[in-house]
């Protein structure tokens, strides 16, 4: 508990109050529908694909031990065999709903990819998920054959180990390429403000798949980057605006989020992991293959409970980053004109309902971030 | 079931002569001319054959004569030129080659059958690409760096390219070879009867039912399958393996090694250390359990230890014995032609899996047919390997009679 609320603790001074805002200022009423509508969908089709996910898990939860007759694979290889199996069942599941996803993406201009090529993609992304599902099963499985019922002490420490080492490489696997030379500049002289280590800025190329306009910090130690996709320097968002973003990615590094967001990650994991040794211990535990389907269960529901909290861990982490950029930058106008964008340029509902909000929301909603903005203007001015 | 309407038969001594080996191209220039011209006419007729044979049920006996004696013809000749046979081959398509046909009386067809034999004929055509695919040496252009030798399949080919050299050095054609070869020839006849609406008997890919003397090897493969499918993890087959393909790369690169450690073992003390002929042979053998259950040849999700015995389909592996340290020096090189062959029956074994996969999900079960000719791959492939780990001494043969337990 101790080291959650510490892990919550952030920058920005407390107390603050945020003003009441109108975030429609400056954006046409028939985009603020758009997106009021698209995120609509977007959201009920999410709760759809998490229902038929469910459905389908359970019942695999019930009857999918049978298919370990099409194993010859020993018991750690039938338990990889019967988690392949598992996720293959939740792929087929949401491909109808990702497909409706697509279609509406598409029909609202902002996804370019053809139907093909994304069935393609997720495919490919399905077969990046069975490796993963067998390193758990692998690490998991083989801890519980030496520790039993204890195998999810140990294997916390390792699936953080793995989750640090991938926030090390991830960085290495991007085709990025140097961004702009002023945004570099700029980046230098944020980075000296922010009292840290220069970081590297890449531009990734997504503008042959989407115009939403994206960017993100990652990498820990000298792997840190930041990444800007093309869709950002498409000529919609001027000097200003871009410097906010900028100063907002290095905000995440100066304030250590993505090491934190680890540290985060082990809390959430031991009692998730518990859980899980918990729910499968009447099948024999995950040391046998036939109890792999109940875990995927366990794993799911454990994941739906807990995505609220670590939405808001996320949103504290956003938010921090927003007051940061603005303390770098002094520029809460460019700031206010970059997240009003974000409502036209991505449909981002300024103003969703509290239950997406919590379930869904990864970054404080616009109306919240234009606020932040005005709040820090006052406090400026002694407003 | 009944024998296939349209059979190969071979009457063949295996000697070839070298004068006539080594001019074969050129003395086949005169059959290559009238061959096409019969080609043409064989088309037109074949046309008349379909419409006749849709009308009124069966073949009419003139037009079936004649076609049938254009298909015999195209295999004498083709046996001819791919060193199947020896003696310059007739122009009629008579009987009597030393590889030859046996075509039975028209019988009436289903109508349906041949109103839509084109349709229903793409997988064997795809078949027999696998045999009469272009071969070795077509060359293809890469997109920087000038023409590259590619590997275009087709075993007809690649064997008739390496049996040329043999039969010149030995005046023999090899008995793998020819009986493949011969394996080939009566796919093809029954493919081209098939499409010419001689019969409607589906051309038979299975492996055994080619006229071949068996020849044992030590090295061979366990069959334990019962043809059922799992229409689930057929559908998924290859991202499931996906695990597989990850440690069969990291244990490739230690069997490399080990490789390298074998040969230099096998040339200083005359036969393989038995940790390393241990280690080789478990490799192997996971590696074939792997493609066995990649190309659908057997259902099980594999182990991952190449434990023997715990795989339906599971090759067997001679103990450590001597070996002639001439042939284990000159392995690699030696290893070619088996290589060239494999890679042309990998063709083969790739056809059946694609086909395999459509038949599996909608029966459940491999056909019996294609799953054989898989084995009879996968054997080859597999007596490769163990010939290039030095497992063993002996050539991999390559002829199509399956010496295995029947499943």
């Amino acid at each position: 508990m101790v080291a959650a609320w510490l892990l919550w603790q952030t920058s920005v001074p407390d107390g603050l109050v945020l003003p009441k805002v109108d975030s429609a200022v400056g954006v046409d009423r028939q985009v603020l529908d758009d997106a009021e509508d698209y995120e609509r969908f977007l959201r009920w089709t999410f709760v759809a694909s998490q229902l038929a996910a469910l459905v389908v898990l359970v019942l695999y939860a019930w009857r999918g031990a049978r298919l370990t007759r099409e194993s010859a694979a020993g018991r750690i290889g039938t338990g990889m065999l019967l988690g392949m199996l598992g996720l293959a069942f939740v792929w087929l599941s949401q491909l109808p709903f990702e497909l409706l996803e697509l279609w509406w993406q598409r029909r609202h201009g902002l996804w370019r990819s053809g139907y093909l090529e994304w069935f393609f993609e997720t495919w490919l992304s399905l077969g990046a998920e069975f490796l993963f599902v067998c390193a758990f099963l692998l690490t998991t499985m083989a801890l519980a054959a030496v520790l039993r019922k204890t195998w999810w002490l140990a294997a916390a420490p390792v699936f953080v180990g793995l989750a640090l080492l991938f926030a090390f490489i991830y960085p290495y696997l991007v085709d990025g390429r140097p961004a702009p030379q002023d945004l570099r500049r700029d980046a230098v002289v944020f980075a000296h403000r922010q009292h840290m280590e220069p970081v590297k800025v890449e531009v990734e190329d997504w503008s042959d798949f989407t115009t939403i306009p994206n960017a993100y910090a990652t990498g820990v130690g000298p792997s840190r980057r930041i990444f800007l996709w093309d869709t950002l320097l498409d000529g919609r968002f001027d000097r200003r605006e871009l410097r906010v973003v900028l100063a907002h990615e290095l905000g995440h590094h100066s304030r250590n989020h993505i090491w934190k967001s680890v540290a985060w990650y082990a809390l959430v994991l031991l009692p998730l992991l518990g859980g899980v040794a918990w729910l499968t211990s009447r099948r024999g535990g995950i040391y046998a293959p036939r109890a792999v389907p109940l875990a995927l269960l366990a794993v799911l529901v454990g994941g739906l409970f807990l995505q609220p909290l670590d939405n808001a861990f996320s949103r504290r982490h956003e938010a921090e980053a927003d007051w940061v950029a603005l303390e770098t930058t002094r520029d809460p106008v460019a700031a206010r004109r970059l997240f009003r964008a974000f409502t036209r340029d991505a449909l981002e509902d300024p103003t969703p309902p509290g239950w997406a909000y919590a379930a869904l929301a990864t970054h404080p909603s616009v109306e919240e971030r234009i606020a932040m903005a005005t709040a820090w203007e006052r406090r400026q001015t002694g407003r | 079931m009944t024998d296939h309407p349209v059979r190969l038969t071979v009457d063949d001594d295996l000697r070839r002569s070298r004068l006539t080996v080594l001019f074969r191209l050129i003395l086949l220039i005169p059959h290559a001319l009238w061959w096409w011209g019969w080609s043409i006419v064989a088309f037109l007729v074949a046309i008349v054959n379909w419409v006749v044979t849709l009308i009124r049920g069966r073949p009419p006996a003139g037009l079936y004569t004649f076609l049938a004696s254009y298909v015999r013809y195209t295999t004498h000749l083709f046996a001819y030129a791919y060193l199947a046979a020896n003696p310059w081959p007739m122009f009629t398509g008579r009987p009597g080659y030393p590889v030859d046909l046996e075509i039975d009386e028209p019988v009436p067809q289903r109508r349906w059958t041949v109103a839509l034999r084109l349709l229903i004929a793409i997988p064997a055509l795809l078949l027999a690409a696998a045999f009469a695919g272009s071969g070795p040496g077509a060359w293809s252009e890469s997109d920087h760096r000038g023409a590259a030798l590619t590997w275009a399949g087709g075993t007809l080919l690649t064997v008739a390219f390496f049996g040329w050299f043999v039969s010149l050095a030995r005046g023999r054609m090899p008995q793998g070879f020819r009986d493949l070869q011969a394996y080939g020839l009566r796919f093809l006849a029954q493919t081209g009867a098939y499409l010419l609406v001689l019969t409607d008997r589906y051309p038979d890919v299975n492996p055994a039912a080619t006229p071949a003397v068996g020849v044992p090897h030590p090295v061979s493969l366990a069959i334990e399958d019962d043809l059922r499918r799992s229409r689930l993890t057929v559908f998924f087959r290859l991202l499931l393996a996906l695990p597989h393909f990850v440690w069969l790369f990291l244990w490739w690169v230690v069997a490399f090694l080990a490789a390298i450690a074998m040969w230099f073992a096998a040339l200083v003390i005359g036969r393989p250390p038995a940790g390393l002929h241990r280690f080789l042979s478990a490799f192997l053998r996971y590696a074939t359990h792997v493609y066995a259950f990649v190309m659908l040849t057997a259902n099980p999700f594999p182990g991952f230890t190449g434990r023997a015995g715990s795989y339906p389909i599971d090759p067997r592996f001679p103990p450590p014995e001597r070996q002639r340290r001439l042939v284990t020096g000159f392995r690699l090189f030696l290893a070619i032609p088996a290589l060239a062959v494999s890679g042309a029956l990998g063709g083969l074994l790739f056809i059946c899996a694609l086909l395999g996969w459509f038949a599996s999900l909608a029966l459940g079960r491999m056909p019996t047919t294609l799953r054989e000719a898989q084995t009879y791959a996968l054997r080859y492939s597999t007596q490769v390997s163990a010939y290039l780990l030095i497992l063993t001494e002996r050539y991999p043969h390559s002829g199509p009679i399956r010496v295995e337990s029947a499943s």
